[in-house]
């Protein structure tokens, strides 16, 4: 035996293709499957929004909600002391003695009826 | 990732996908390495296909448990498996005594081709008559020449695959393709080799 044939029966040993059973390749696969560490969850990122929680995200959350309280109890706080400084104001434009001049831009508009 | 492009994929990579539940990982795998690590298994247990079988699923078996810890660049992959088959066989062959001859029915199948009934028979006599030699061959000599001369590994990855130095790998090839040679010597003609050829 030459050192040549040696090398032709290992590359005819190389190009044999070697057959693996489905049963082996199943068994193979199934062990894959058990050991496979399972995958990691994905975080839920679809939350339900509840009314309350919907109205206080509209606003701001927290801090819109403190401002827009402190604002309407400014308002009734303004509406039941009636500061001098606005009521200077006020009588000025609330007086008796004012006349009111109306000026009427639109006297009519029948001639917008008639056709023609 | 689509199963069609895995094939592009580095072993590595694939563990990595296979460790974080992608089922195609797996898959790709164990196309790439299943009927190599058989076919090796098979040389080294003397034409056992069944126990190769079982040697083959062991070493596939262990290389999912390790995928989730394999660090990268350690090792390839394939080298990994020769070298968990390597030693698998050597368990297996201490523990019990091999036959010593190979029948033809026990050679690897040979998948149908159009090349003619004869050329099949004297390649099956002759693949045959290899892996009967092979078994005459002390078990370091028999691993060391499939990997070099099969299996196609350099000595370099032998040396890992064997844990030896890379200059025993050398003595052992060379010392085991001798042997075969010897072995094989009053088998020429019967196996179609020509003179002079």
């Amino acid at each position: 035996m030459q050192d040549s044939d040696l090398d032709d029966l290992f590359e005819a040993a190389r190009q044999q293709p070697v057959s693996v059973s489905a049963a082996l390749m199943a068994q193979v696969l199934a062990d894959a499957d058990a050991q496979q560490p399972p995958a990691p969850a994905l975080p839920n990122r679809k939350r339900r929004i509840g009314l309350i929680s919907g109205l206080l995200a509209a606003i701001g959350g927290f801090a819109g909600l403190a401002g827009l309280s402190t604002a309407a109890m400014a308002g009734v706080w303004i509406g039941f002391v009636q500061p001098s400084a606005l009521a200077t104001v006020t009588d000025a434009f609330l007086t008796g003695e004012a006349t009111t001049e109306t000026v009427n831009i639109l006297p009519g508009f029948d001639d917008f009826l008639s056709e023609g | 990732m689509p199963f069609d492009t895995a094939s592009d994929t580095p072993d590595e990579a694939l563990l990595v996908l296979y460790s974080n539940g992608d089922p195609a990982a797996a898959r790709e795998l164990t196309a790439r390495h299943l009927p190599r690590v058989l076919g090796f298994a098979t040389r080294i247990l003397g034409g056992d296909r069944a126990e190769a079988e079982d040697v083959a699923q062991e070493a596939m078996l262990r290389l999912w448990r390790i995928a989730p810890e394999w660090r990268a660049g350690e090792a390839k992959v394939s080298t990994w498996l020769y070298r968990v088959v390597t030693n698998l066989c050597t368990d297996r062959l201490r523990g019990k005594k091999r036959r010593q001859a190979v029948g033809l029915e026990d050679a690897p199948d040979v998948a149908d081709g159009a090349r003619s009934v004869e050329a099949t028979l004297v390649e099956n006599d002759r693949m045959a008559a290899l892996n009967a030699a092979l078994e005459t061959l002390p078990e370091r000599q028999r691993q060391a020449v499939v990997l070099r001369h099969i299996e196609g590994l350099s000595n370099p990855e032998i040396a890992e695959v064997m844990d030896i130095g890379v200059e025993a790998v050398e003595s052992l090839t060379a010392r085991g393709k001798r042997a075969l040679a010897a072995a094989m010597a009053g088998r020429r003609a019967e196996l179609g080799y020509e003179e002079g050829s």
